[in-house]
């Protein structure tokens, strides 16, 4: 029935991303009331049907594999113009499986190359702006999922998530990844975790210049939370950030401090299994710390008999010879520390 | 372009999905447990703000659940973005202390498997066998062009509501094409239509060949066998193998080479079960040893077996009628468990031994014997070096009538193997990793001589008495700790 409609349909991966472009501007400004509702419907599916398609070069499909010349057109075409930004701001408008579609085309075109270039880095970096569209949708129910996915696969560019880390997006993630809906929450997390460890050199360049305010809101926020899953995965996540050699002296300064060693205590005593062992990891630094300040050793050996007792109960469900070795060492650190005294 | 403009011709309806079901535990009332897996409860529940309207809320323990939520994310996650008519779709889902409820809707009906083992225990006659498994092929249609693979079809996961509706069910073990990514880099040289997964991942039963020998790798066609294994299932009331115990001694047999010539121990009933010719010709399209000969669901759909498909009120009356309810089953099933397990105890193959490792030789192959409609595994030959394959034997542990209930929900006699397989292949990493470490160690050639058997015996003796070693200074610290402490304190 919309046959003659369709009759023009273009051809070439150019002319499709072109079609894409057009209908994108008039999706952006459909809300006018002065254009007819069928016409505006026929114009959408055919937007949706051109996005599947771009998808579908972009992937391949069951019976055709991705032709990297194809793909370099296309996404040559999508970067000449705001087409990623139109598509993002128009994600809004898209029905559900479309949505998904640009989607994954936003996550595939942050992989391809031109010439050896990451064209979309470049891109990005000239609309940096985008990122705030896309972590603004974590406060939106029918978007969080999709922005999410496309904002996981843009922080793989180091200069965005560094655009991240620096700006006053990083204190929302503290919010976001405590929201009550678990998709959200999750998906929120995992990001804050890729930004959190993805990139060495830019984490560490992160946490030294912002390790005032960072880790006060960490604990503050996530390792006190009443949440069990935002302190399960919180403590974690600060073990693997204090773990990795790029961000040594962080952890200098993180296991230094008092506040610090008690909040990891207090994590220790938790009836969680999975939430003691993951806080023993971070609490064993505590304990091998060289230079202990005066105050730290203080409440160790205040506690010690306590400590010694609680470590020696956390036991992995699966033997594990390193925590076995790590508890042999701390315990020792420990019982040490009162001879020095 | 294969789509074409199939999801024009279907214009989805503007978009209020989630019906935004409240995040809050105290809105919900919990009635009756209907299912339970080895790390969550399906519950019977009604939601009070929304009309008091029934749902199903499984209740996952997260304490239980391994080290990272991954898995539990992406289950979230995907039941978030499937939409489609024969998916079963979360409401919400959110956390309670340390579990994570996952609110969908009621299917008062429970799972065909759990119906067939409680009312048709020589299977469904064939016309409600077509007109569940259309459904399913629906369900796997949207599922495959999603670029999702399910991974675990099964009866236990086709669930059915009073009105006759037929859902696919439990996403904790599919993969998506799309979301690799992250971990795999990127890199856009092959279709990711065409993607292989490797891991071992599913029911025994119901496996492809080719998810068994992980090596070669597999697609969505290995969804399509499981399907023809489902489709037997519900033929017979159970998969082909299933009437030996789970995996023990059925592996056990399978390593002495028993052949066998007859998959289903033949009661009366199944000996004179006669099946139609377009059901024998789909079923066997299905198990094609070659995955790629296997149908798509799109092609299946059009197999004469399912021409002249009956609807839900067939469903209703020919299926649903008389079969006691979902929590009335669920505490039958329960009792009649309690039961066996205490009789069962000293049985050889007994289901409930936990922890035991048995090997087996892996199966290279399936006959499908279209005349007598049944399968025959294909041993490799006696002197082929076979990879062995290590299944641990776990406890019965899955029962579940109303909804799923974690990963391969077995009910009854299908026991799920990915925890234990996962187990394995850490502790089988480890020990490479120990080996490797032995074997670094012993560089030297003081040991040159001594076979690596007796190396790594050696080791082993070595590593207890310093595990002994270490007990001992830690229960001595920990006294000598105590007693300063006391002294401390008649110090003060």
């Amino acid at each position: 029935m919309m046959k003659g409609f369709f009759k023009a349909k273009p051809k070439t991966p150019t002319e499709l991303v072109r079609h894409t472009r057009d209908l994108l501007i008039f999706a952006d400004r459909s809300a006018a009331p002065d254009i007819k509702d069928a016409k505006r419907d026929e114009k959408m599916v055919e937007l949706s049907k051109l996005i599947r398609d771009l998808k579908h070069i972009l992937y391949g499909d069951s019976d055709s594999k991705p032709v990297s010349e194809t793909c370099a057109q296309l996404t040559q075409e999508f970067f000449r113009e705001d087409t990623l930004r139109l598509l993002i701001i128009c994600l809004p408008k898209l029905n559900f499986e479309t949505r998904k579609h640009a989607t994954q085309i936003v996550a595939n075109l942050q992989g391809q190359r031109l010439q050896s270039r990451l064209i979309a880095c470049e891109y990005l970096e000239k609309n940096i702006d985008l990122m705030d569209i896309l972590i603004a949708g974590y406060e939106n129910n029918d978007l969080a999922l999709h922005y999410g996915a496309m904002l996981r696969e843009c922080i793989r560019h180091q200069s965005v998530a560094k655009y991240i880390l620096d700006s006053d997006h990083m204190k929302k993630f503290f919010e976001f990844i405590q929201l009550p809906n678990f998709d959200i929450a999750s998906d929120a997390a995992a990001t804050f975790k890729e930004l959190l460890t993805r990139h060495k050199s830019t984490v560490a360049e992160f946490l030294s210049k912002n390790d005032d305010w960072f880790f006060a809101d960490y604990n503050s926020k996530l390792l006190v939370s009443t949440n069990y899953i935002t302190r399960r995965q919180a403590v974690k996540l600060l073990g693997d950030i204090l773990l990795d050699r790029s961000n040594s002296s962080v952890m200098i300064r993180y296991v230094s401090s008092r506040d610090n060693l008690r909040i990891l205590m207090n994590l220790l005593r938790e009836s969680s299994k999975s939430i003691q062992i993951e806080a023993f990891h971070v609490f064993k630094l505590f304990a091998a710390n060289q230079n202990k300040p005066q105050d730290i050793v203080g409440i160790l050996v205040a506690n010690r008999t306590k400590l010694v007792r609680l470590i020696a109960d956390i036991n992995p469900e699966r033997e594990d010879e390193q925590f076995d070795s790590d508890k042999t060492q701390v315990i020792r650190e420990i019982a040490a520390l009162e001879l020095n005294q | 372009m294969a789509y074409e403009e199939r999801e024009d011709d279907h214009p989805r309806k503007a978009i209020s999905i989630n019906q935004h079901y409240p995040l809050d535990s105290n809105c919900y009332k919990i009635l009756d447990e209907i299912g339970k897996g080895v790390s969550a409860i399906v519950y019977k529940a009604i939601c009070i703000p929304m009309e008091s309207s029934v749902v199903a809320i499984k209740a996952i323990d997260l304490e239980k659940s391994k080290a990272d939520f991954e898995n539990v994310r992406r289950e979230a996650k995907i039941m978030a973005l499937l939409y489609h008519p024969n998916i079963l779709r979360a409401h919400c889902s959110f956390t309670v202390n340390t579990s994570l409820w996952v609110v969908m809707p009621f299917m008062s009906g429970g799972s065909l498997q759990s119906i067939i083992a409680s009312s048709y225990p020589d299977g469904l006659p064939e016309p409600c066998i077509a007109a569940v498994l259309k459904e399913i092929l629906c369900a796997l249609s949207y599922l495959h062009d999603q670029g999702h693979l399910h991974r675990d079809i099964k009866a236990g996961n086709i669930l059915i509501d009073s009105n006759g509706t037929v859902k696919l069910a439990d996403f904790g073990v599919s993969a998506s094409v799309y979301e690799s990514s992250l971990s795999y880099g990127w890199s856009g040289s092959s279709s990711a239509m065409s993607r292989m997964f490797t891991d071992v991942t599913g029911t025994p039963y119901w496996m492809a060949p080719e998810v068994i020998h992980s090596h070669t790798g597999y697609g969505f066609k290995a969804d399509i066998w499981s399907f023809g294994i489902t489709a037997l299932e519900l033929a017979h009331g159970r998969p082909p193998l299933s009437h030996l115990p789970p995996s023990k001694s059925l592996m056990m047999k399978i390593t002495k080479k028993f052949r066998f010539s007859d998959h289903y121990d033949k009661t009366k009933a199944s000996k004179n079960k006669r099946f139609s010719k377009s059901f024998k010709d789909m079923v066997g399209l299905c198990l094609d040893h070659e995955p790629s000969k296997r149908p798509t669901p799109e092609k299946l759909l059009k197999h004469s077996f399912f021409k002249n498909c009956k609807g839900p009120d067939f469903l209703i009356k020919n299926v649903l009628q008389g079969v006691p309810a979902v929590e009335q089953r669920f505490k039958r099933a329960q009792i009649h468990r309690l039961k066996s397990k205490s009789s069962d105890e000293d049985d050889e193959g007994d289901d409930s031994s936990t922890g035991e490792i048995v090997k087996h030789r892996r199966i290279s192959g399936w006959n499908f014997n279209e005349e007598g409609f049944e399968l025959d595994p294909v041993f490799p030959a006696d002197d082929a070096v076979a990879k062995q394959v290590v299944i641990q034997e776990k406890g019965n542990e899955e029962n579940v009538e109303g909804c799923d209930a974690g990963r391969g929900s077995g009910g009854g006699a299908a026991p799920s193997v990915l925890d234990s397989m996962l187990f394995l292949r850490e502790s089988l990493d480890d020990q490479r990793q120990r080996v490797g470490q032995v074997i670094a160690l012993l560089g030297g050639d003081e040991w040159g001589e001594m076979r690596r058997e007796e190396q790594l015996m050696q080791e082993i003796v070595n590593l207890k008495m310093e595990v002994e070693n270490q007990k001992k200074k830690r229960l001595e610290l920990e006294m000598e700790l105590e007693l300063m402490k006391q002294l401390q304190l008649s110090n003060e």
